[in-house]
């Protein structure tokens, strides 16, 4: 971390000029249309994309960073791992292609999984913006593009290697032109060529309408440059970070929660978190977590803060806007190596299976901060599925990754939420919609009724799922599961939700693998119930053991 | 010899009645207070009071009456529906509990949704299956039926609605199910496959569910309406505004109440078509801004944008996503927490905040003296001066700038600001969020929103107009005449249409074929039947054709309308061309490589409104003259103008006066900045024109 600080502080603005202080009203008036530039950037971005899980799940993020690689705004979008690693993704960007580097017309592209999002289906693609001559601003998105080659979408990938194509950070367009060989190299080594083409497309189009707004309000305020504006808002929004933290009571908290895979393999997540209310910081470590998995379930550094920073500001100060100046007093320390800061050639595609589950252990360590906002554990990462085969004719189909979700955690005032994503905003793909896109019928998708943990607040009910696919031939599904044996616990007296099942004909599956299936092959899925929170009340227990396998 | 329109509104607060006759051009007004419990009661009193104000008898209003209502969406948002019940397919009863499995604001933890409109208890299980290709797997069976018919009529149901998965391709099971309940139970039922059509489950039996909780509540209504119209000797029909702007006869409304649930709207849009008709501006956003929100709609080529799905009754923080989505064609208009109400505060950050916390109507801004301790919009309007303290609500009901300054004040000193400078503010802020909202609602849909002409209404519209046009570049905006009770007067000045809209997966390259022929015509034959219900000749409908595309592998589709005609009026590779058109002006580029498909096709069946021509003349008269003058703030950085004061009433047509001036009228005040000038037009609306950036 310290020679990125470094870099931050090297490269500070031109000496001299006298600073522009901004008032309440104009700064609420610029930063408002800041905002509303990247959003609206963002909403054409997911409506224009081919990749299914942007449109569906607005599994992306679009940003505006000033030149030296700080967050100045971000589009509310859906998911948080996308969100705050694209804020610290692009300082490491900027390390190898510094601002001095880039001329009018050119666009930088990677998907390094260790410096940016932490997998390579997730492109970032930075526009940078010129007026007057110099470099004042970057436009950036990150989104889920639908192939880059490799193993697909699951766990199976033995290194990044396998995991399919990896782009350096290059040029995308050099000088307004294609850079010719960057395009044919992405482009020979994915399975969906034209919806790749497609979305990079969207992305650099999003960022010239986002260029274009930007000048105008430039021109509107008379502002040659955006440092002092960006200064502003972010040291506006750090220090109101801190005086909120500073609120806190010190102290450290620990707590440790267990994540299980279906081959039978634990994660231990272990976070302690301090609050130093001098300085108005919160040090979140994971000290002690599990080593790297060897299933492409490693979560790069970039990751682990995004879900970090996001479960901390969902507590303590959701309604200040995520940019660099309120992630800053938010601290992160997690061992190299380790499952929550991975490192080359540990696979990651995977890698929200870990992710997600972060919040359920760091929000136990946050409960006695704020007891108000407690939340028992709840079921974690969505399960995600793939189904590819081939039609009666011989063509082959696969479909795009669907996902559901399982019980969350009882609240200290509410039940948890039934079948309902968290932490992610990811919405499920509708039965309908995959059964349209391959010869898939499910049997039943209901609520798994008592799979919540008992509580005062009872935990939310997971679902199961059942489907086949209506094939004479054989299929394959790639399937992440979790949280199977080691249940969804409950809080402050609540009760554990009911574990996780996944089944193939009744018989639960024990690997991580891609499975081979016929057609008479049913698969069932009963997904976690939330854990509880409270003690039961008095009639209830016995009555309703919510932790029981049903 | 006269011949007298009637059109009715029934809006949360007020009932509105508009008489119009069709030869003359005369129209009459009248307002009365919306009676909940017994709706037909203000309806009533309305209609009684727009008659004799005319001098006219009911049986001398023998052309359909056409009725706009909030019924549907105030019985479902105030969870005061019917006793319905949902019958759906095995392994599927808990699709309104599981919704869509997102979480609609990814950081509070602290998120609810609201209970489904129909109780598990009533949703049933019915052994059937169809595929995503349309085959019947299993059809229900008859033992089935029986025990599902007995459970209901046990549960005393009032309305049943049917869903069935994978029935937007084959309605086969819906219908047999459907008919042999309604057979044996006695109660209106409704089929998914008619109500909403359309691909994806949740919200298509979420719709389901709605349009059966409704049926009772709107069945009921009409019934008493329609018999007390006959008792009372009106000779014509009652026409239902949908809320897409199309109409249906009050027969058909009761099959599908569901589709009136932006009824209200969707006849303001109407009278935003109209006026864009009339001014020759294909492109229109209709901006009405009152105590609590804000609403804006846009109106393209001469027509109200649409949306196929809309979302009611939300019940957190009016959050997107808490609430009911429903598919249902409606008028596209986003709300915005913006009104005269909306209250100022200064957050943690150190920003000056607006909205879209309300003071509501009690205790109101600070100004109306009510006990409102807080500055809300209106309070910032008196204190810059765009209004009058004497003048306020045609002078009914005096401001208290006394009490405007007391609550603006804190706020001023936490911002280290004088008075006037956050006044100012505040109205920024305020105009900064709606135009925000009204470009991101645009960008949503992929327009650009630059250069269109405002419609401006609402109390509150008219004061902020200007501005927001300045904010989202645009340069003309135009108040309308009856303002008050825009949404029932459009009704009358339409033409009569229905929009009808079926899924049908098809290459854009093999749209002619038997059953995209078969498809067309069944539409064809609906528009007919429906517009006959109306007291339309079948040799009076027209047609228009347009279709849903996307490149294969995208999610999203838009709309392209191809023309009018009896058969299909392109051929594939026009088709290809429009469709190519349309997105690029979306997207900026088209995709060579890609195919496209279709994936619902649209058919509109309409007929011409005759001659209406409504005389709204200004009076005619000397020229005006300010009738008073006082000092008003445009802006933080700029000096006070010292502003001439006009009464609308007596602008003569013709008249033209430059910005700034401020015209005041009994439910609002027009505020043209300077910069702007402002026309008389011969049909008393004004129109404010930008000259050059102030």
């Amino acid at each position: 971390m310290s020679s990125v600080t470094a870099n931050l502080r090297g490269a500070g603005p031109s000496a001299g000029a006298p600073k522009r202080r901004f008032d309440g009203v104009d700064l609420q008036v610029l930063w408002q249309s800041i905002i509303s530039t990247v959003n609206e950037q963002a909403t054409a971005l997911q409506r224009s994309a081919f990749s299914p899980i942007v449109r569906e799940a607005g599994d992306l993020a679009n940003g505006l960073f000033d030149p030296r690689g700080r967050m100045v705004a971000q589009a509310v979008t859906g998911t948080p791992g996308h969100i705050n690693s694209l804020a610290m993704g692009v300082v490491a960007v900027l390390a190898e292609h510094p601002v001095e580097s880039l001329s009018p017309g050119d666009v930088l592209i990677t998907n390094d999984p260790y410096k940016t999002c932490g997998q390579l289906l997730d492109v970032t693609v930075m526009t940078p913006v010129f007026r007057g001559g110099r470099l004042i601003a970057f436009f950036c998105s990150t989104i889920h593009h639908s192939d880059v080659g490799g193993y697909g979408i699951g766990a199976g990938g033995r290194d990044v290697f396998e995991e399919g194509l990896w782009i350096p950070i290059c040029k995308l367009m050099v000088a307004g032109e294609r850079n010719t060989d960057v395009w044919n190299f992405i482009l020979s080594n994915v399975r969906t060529p034209d919806h790749v083409a497609g979305d990079l497309h969207a992305q650099m189009a999003s960022a010239a309408v986002g260029a274009e707004r930007l000048q105008t309000l430039c021109d509107a305020w008379d502002l040659d440059d955006i440092d002092d504006l960006a200064d502003e808002i972010i040291e506006r929004s750090e220090e109101a970070t801190r005086e909120s933290i500073r609120a806190l009571p010190a102290g450290e908290h620990r707590a440790e929660a267990l994540l299980d895979l279906a081959d039978g393999s634990l994660v231990q997540i272990q976070c302690q978190v301090s609050v130093d209310p001098t300085a108005g910081e919160i040090l979140v470590s994971y000290e002690g977590s599990s080593e790297a998995s060897p299933w492409g379930i490693n979560v790069v550094r970039n990751y682990t803060h995004a879900y970090t920073t996001f479960t901390v500001r969902s507590m303590l100060n959701p309604e200040i806007p995520n940019n660099h100046g309120s992630l800053e007093p938010i601290r992160l320390a997690a061992p190299e190596g380790s499952i929550v800061n991975a490192v080359s050639p540990q696979p990651c595609t995977a890698r929200h299976v870990v992710g997600m589950f972060l919040p359920n252990a760091l929000l136990k360590a946050l409960a006695p901060l704020k007891p108000s906002q407690a939340m028992a554990e709840g079921s974690g990462a969505v399960w995600t599925m793939q189904v590819s085969g081939s039609h009666p004719d011989g063509s082959p189909f696969i479909t795009a990754m669907f996902t559901y979700a399982g019980g969350v955690g009882g609240r200290a005032t509410k039940p948890g939420l039934s079948a309902c994503s968290y932490p992610t905003g990811v919405a499920a793909v509708p039965v309908e919609v995959v059964e349209a896109s391959a010869p898939i019928r499910f049997l039943r998708k209901e609520l798994r009724v008592g799979s919540g943990g008992a509580g005062r607040q009872p935990g939310g009910e997971g679902q199961t799922i059942e489907f086949l696919v209506d094939t004479d031939r054989e299929w394959q599904l790639n399937a992440v599961t979790s949280r199977l044996t080691a249940a969804p616990q409950g809080l402050d007296g609540g009760e554990p939700g009911a574990g996780g099942r996944f089944c193939v004909n009744g018989e639960p599956v024990t690997t991580q693998a891609r499975l081979r299936l016929g057609p008479t092959d049913v698969v069932c899925l009963d997904l976690p119930g939330g854990g509880g929170y409270g003690p039961p009340a008095e009639e209830a227990i016995g009555s309703d053991n919510g932790g029981a396998p049903d | 010899m006269a011949d007298w329109r009637l059109a009715v509104d029934i809006g949360g607060t007020f009932t509105d009645t508009v008489l119009l006759d069709a030869e003359s051009g005369r129209v009459a007004v009248h307002k009365e207070l919306t009676t909940p419990a017994n709706p037909l009661e203000a309806v009533r009193r309305a209609i009684g009071s727009v008659l004799s104000r005319a001098g006219v008898t009911a049986a001398e209003v023998t052309a359909p009456i056409v009725h706009a209502t909030t019924l549907v969406t105030n019985a479902l948002v105030q969870r005061r529906a019917g006793r319905a019940a949902l019958v759906v397919t095995q392994g599927f009863a808990d699709t309104l509990l599981i919704r869509d499995e997102h979480r609609y604001d990814m950081y509070d933890l602290q998120i609810e949704f609201p209970d489904p409109p129909i109780p598990r208890e009533r949703i049933l299980e019915l052994d059937e299956r169809v595929n995503a290709r349309g085959e019947v797997l299993s059809t229900p069976a008859v033992a089935e039926l029986d025990r599902i018919a007995a459970e209901l009529a046990a549960a005393g149901v009032e309305a049943v609605g049917v869903c069935f998965v994978n029935s937007y391709m084959n309605g086969a099971n819906e219908r047999a199910a459907g008919e042999y309940l309604a057979a044996a139970l006695g109660v209106p039922v409704c089929l998914s496959a008619e109500v909403a059509p359309q691909i994806r489950e949740y919200p298509r039996m979420m719709t389901t569910a709605c349009n059966a909780a409704a049926m009772p509540v709107l069945g009921t209504y009409l019934d008493d309406l329609e018999r007390w119209l006959a008792a009372e000797g009106f000779g014509g029909a009652v026409l239902m505004m949908l809320s897409n702007g199309g109409v249906v006869s009050a027969a058909e409304a009761a099959r599908v109440p569901i589709r009136l649930v932006e009824s209200g709207p969707a006849a303001g849009a109407l009278a935003g078509t109209w006026y864009s008709q009339r001014l020759g501006e294909g492109r229109l956003l209709c901006f009405d801004m009152g105590g609590t929100t804000a609403k804006a709609c846009l109106i393209e080529d001469f027509e109200p944008s649409l949306t196929s799905s809309f979302e009611i009754a939300r019940v957190y923080r009016f959050k997107k996503g808490s609430g009911y989505p429903v598919l249902v064609p409606s008028v596209d208009l986003v709300e915005i927490g913006a009104g005269g109400g909306s209250l100022a505060r200064v957050d943690n950050l150190g920003l000056l905040r607006v909205g879209p916390v309300s003071a509501g109507a009690d205790p109101g801004p600070a100004s109306y003296g009510r006990g409102g301790t807080e500055p809300a919009v209106t309070d910032a309007d008196l204190l810059v001066g765009y209004l009058s303290a004497e003048a306020f609500l045609g002078g009914e009901m005096p401001l208290d700038v006394g009490a405007a300054r007391t609550a603006a004040e804190p706020l001023a000193e936490r911002l280290d600001l004088n008075l006037e400078s956050l006044a100012s503010g505040i109205v920024e802020v305020v105009d900064q969020n709606m135009a925000a909202s009204a470009r991101m609602h645009a960008v949503e849909r992929g327009v650009d929103l630059r250069g269109v002409t405002l419609l401006a209404f609402g109390g509150a519209g008219p004061v902020h107009a200007c501005r927001v046009a300045e904010l989202v570049e645009s340069s003309r905006v135009v108040f309308p005449v009856h303002a008050s009770v825009l949404s029932a007067f459009g009704t009358l000045v339409t033409p009569v249409r229905i929009d009808l809209a079926r899924s049908l997966l098809r290459p854009l390259t093999e749209l002619r074929s038997d059953d995209t022929e078969e498809l067309l015509e069944s539409m064809r034959s609906e528009g007919r039947r429906v517009l006959a219900g109306a007291g339309v000749p079948g040799e009076r409908v027209r047609f228009r054709y347009g279709i849903d595309v996307r490149y294969r592998g995208q999610g999203n589709e838009i709309t392209v309308w191809l023309g009018e005609g009896l058969e299909w009026p392109t051929t594939d590779a026009e088709t290809l061309a429009a469709f190519e058109a349309e997105y690029k002006q979306v997207y900026g580029l088209t995709i060579d490589d890609v195919p496209a498909e279709v994936v619902t096709w649209r058919l509109s069946a309409w007929a011409p409104v005759t001659g209406v021509e409504p005389d709204l003349a200004a009076p005619a008269g000397r020229d005006a003259a300010p009738t008073a003058r006082r000092t008003v703030r445009f802006g933080r950085d700029r000096e006070p103008d010292d502003v001439a004061i006009y009464e609308r009433t007596g602008l003569p047509a013709g008249t033209r006066l430059a910005g700034p001036v401020i015209i005041s009228e009994a439910e609002t005040t027009v505020v043209i900045r300077p910069g702007w000038t402002v026309e008389v037009n011969a049909d008393g609306s004004l129109l404010a024109q930008r000259e050059e950036a102030a």
